[in-house]
């Protein structure tokens, strides 16, 4: 079952998605990125229906690529997650909706604020500290309720994280083996290792 | 399950002597699971109106779009701000507009409408999810909380409140209905409208 | 005047007529079923029976009377929306329940008691179908008594859960809904087993049952260890149903605590929650919004160079 995980913490935001890709009982690969570079500063882990979600990940790459061309500018995290937003709702009342769950997180630079937003197959999208989807959140959000520091650095962020990892695992029936991890701050996006 | 329940919330508007107030809940949920505890439902249309919308969260967004556009527009057209009765009848066409297909919201409104003069009188109205009006005299009520909501506000309200009575009223409705209901909660904002200023506070309910 | 004394008589041969004839018969309103025989107590029958309607078939006709999602007007109520635990530590087992009970989105009430107390050293969660467990860990609670008085000894938690499970599982299919820890202090230390309506019956250091169980487990598996103090576990155990209760919207309300020690449990305290939310018990609240206040991810913009 597909589990993602997202926290802010001091100038960064952590988004966390598992790497399996499984067709019923099988799991096809275990080390697909389920997280897409938007750009220099904006990541986005998705999660859902097997076509829908590369199909919508990769339009929203490419257009938000395409307003970066145009305006020589990239477009800010909560710009962008209106933008995505707005494709979603679209979708939901055309003949085949998207049926896609996305993290966003994004590094404003002309603020100096990390963003997360929390967006679903419905449209809904709130900004939150730290979020998840999948069944996975229904373990991980009451421990960030408990452990989660919006001032916590980079290590700490990522011990926090490791926490909910550790609880999936732990209690979820199927859980996912591995997980990327990917951070986006003022000096962009990079990949961890946990 | 309800698609009207899916994320849950509620609104109430009331109304007092030369004042309103309107005020929802501040949960956002996946049925059971609670995801926010910051999700605005009421949003101002201009200075003297504003509007509250209960029910699908993604809707409330696009709904909430929709009718900024739509007053951006007038307003440039008509070289003066929309009065509420106007606007609520540009919330009923707008949700009929979806008469096969609906928004799953049911608007209040909440508003100071101008007298020919030169006063203002207190406005309220609600909608269902097509566009029926209601133009209610003393409260009106929305969400999934809203049977709740009217059991308390029918033994609480009295006419010609002052803006802090109405204050005390509202809230008492809105944190007493809400604590029987489920799927609203987390908190309680209150919009308390003048003929010149609007005093907004949060007030600390029960977050469970 | 005879008339009322063959009526009303007790004994004498009228009576032990009645009292053959009632035996021959159906004998649901018996003498036995008054007075001190009443009820299960009389075991004289063996184990109590019950009537089942009779439609050609009962557990079809019993799901359709019991709300289970599909229709909330269904007068048998299961109680979905709750979150227990029960772990144990060196310092015995800590109980802990919210009191929340729902009927669809309604809130029916916020101070149901969901811990059952056995007898002064066994205590037993409620979830699933309230009166099912209250009932069956109340005859529970009977049998360990008897058991006590014919061995001369204390019933042990693995055998009083192993009582139930067995019980329950007699009526597998029927529509029993339970979902309970039996928790309690005896030779082989504190002990808590997991016994459900399906027949499942698991002995274990910490559990959680209820809608909200995965968000108690979230707090309760990151903080729980072996030598936890008595404090320790408390806070923990309120934590965890502070945790499910905030996130959950079946559970809620108030938390019953209990402490189960060597000579018995003890009930330590009814918690709001809301209250815990922004005070917690001692000053520091529990709630996110409270334990960050005034923290910000955003960075200090740079200094701007001269």
């Amino acid at each position: 079952m597909e589990t993602s995980f997202a926290i802010t913490g001091k100038g960064y935001v952590i988004l966390a998605a598992d790497t399996t890709s499984a067709r019923s009982i099988v799991k096809m690969k275990s080390d697909e990125d389920k997280i897409k570079t938007l750009s220099p500063h904006l990541l986005m882990a998705y999660s859902g229906e097997p076509g829908d979600t590369i199909q919508f990940a990769e339009y929203i790459e490419r257009n938000i690529r395409l307003y970066q061309i145009r305006n020589n500018y990239p477009l800010r995290p909560p710009a962008a997650a209106s933008w995505i937003r707005r494709s979603l709702a679209d979708s939901l009342r055309s003949r085949k909706p998207y049926a896609v769950n996305l993290l966003l997180g994004g590094y404003d630079t002309t603020t100096y604020t990390p963003h997360l937003y929390w967006v679903d197959y419905l449209g809904t999208m709130t900004e939150l500290p730290f979020g998840a989807h999948g069944y996975g959140s229904y373990f991980a959000l009451s421990l960030l309720d408990r452990y989660h520091d919006p001032e916590a650095t980079l290590e700490e962020g990522l011990a926090t994280l490791r926490r909910c990892i550790d609880e999936v695992s732990k209690r979820l029936v199927v859980s996912p083996g591995k997980y990327k991890v990917k951070v986006v701050d003022k000096d962009g996006i990079r990949e961890v290792e946990l | 399950m309800s698609i009207m329940e899916y994320n849950g919330g509620s609104v109430i508007a009331m109304v007092g002597k030369d004042c309103v107030a309107i005020a929802s809940d501040l949960r956002l949920g996946n049925q059971a699971l609670g995801i926010s505890s910051n999700f605005q439902k009421i949003f101002p249309v201009t200075d003297r109106i504003y509007l509250g919308l209960p029910g699908l969260a993604t809707d409330v967004t696009t709904l909430r779009e929709l009718f900024r556009y739509r007053v951006n527009m007038y307003t440039i057209k008509e070289e003066r701000d929309i009065e509420p009765e106007t606007f609520a009848h540009l919330v009923s066409s707008t949700l009929y507009e979806r008469r096969f297909g609906p928004f799953f919201i049911e608007p209040v409104m909440a508003g100071m409408s101008k007298t020919p003069s030169g006063g203002y009188k207190p406005f309220i109205a609600a909608t269902d999810l097509i566009g029926c009006l209601n133009f209610a005299k003393d409260f009106v009520v929305a969400g999934t909380a809203s049977s709740k909501l009217y059991g308390v506000a029918e033994g609480l309200w009295e006419p010609d409140l002052e803006p802090e009575d109405l204050f005390e009223t509202i809230s008492q409705t809105m944190l007493n209905a809400v604590d029987r209901d489920a799927y609203s909660g987390w908190g309680v904002i209150v919009h308390v409208m003048t003929k010149d200023k609007v005093i907004t506070r949060t007030l600390k309910g029960r977050m469970d | 005047m005879n008339s009322f004394a063959d009526r009303f008589a007790i004994t004498g041969p009228i009576a032990e007529l009645r009292k053959a004839q009632a035996n021959v018969e159906d004998d649901e309103f018996s003498d036995a079923a008054w007075g001190s025989e009443a009820g299960f107590g009389s075991l004289a029958k063996g184990i109590p029976t019950f009537t089942v309607p009779n439609v050609p078939d009962p557990s079809s006709f019993l799901r359709l009377h019991t709300d289970d999602h599909a229709d909330p007007n269904c007068r048998i109520k299961i109680q979905h929306g709750t979150t227990t635990l029960a772990f144990r530590f060196q310092g015995g087992v800590i109980v802990a329940v919210d009191s929340r009970a729902t009927a669809g989105s309604y809130v029916a009430s916020g101070t149901v008691k969901k811990v059952i107390e056995i007898n002064p050293y066994l205590l037993g969660t409620m979830a699933g179908g309230a009166a099912d467990c209250q009932f069956w860990e109340t005859y529970l609670g009977m049998h360990c008594r008897l058991h006590e008085l014919r061995n001369r000894e204390r019933i042990s938690v693995s055998a009083a859960s192993k009582y139930l499970s067995n019980l329950v599982y007699s009526y597998k299919g029927m529509g029993l809904s339970m979902g309970t820890m039996i928790c309690g202090w005896d030779k082989t230390g504190p002990a808590v087993f997991y016994v459900d309506s399906d027949g499942t019956r698991l002995k274990g250091d910490l559990f959680s049952v209820g809608s909200g169980s995965t968000f108690a487990y979230g707090v309760l598996d990151q903080g729980y260890r072996w030598d936890l103090s008595d404090e320790e576990a408390q806070e923990l155990g309120r934590r965890s149903i502070y945790a499910a209760g905030h996130r959950d919207a079946f559970s809620g309300n108030t938390c019953n605590l209990y402490h189960v020690k060597e000579d018995g449990w003890r009930f330590i305290g009814n918690y709001d929650l809301s209250q815990m939310h922004y005070e917690g018990p001692s000053g520091t609240g529990y709630g996110y919004d409270i334990r960050v206040e005034g923290r910000s991810s955003a960075d200090a913009p740079p200094a701007t160079a001269a």
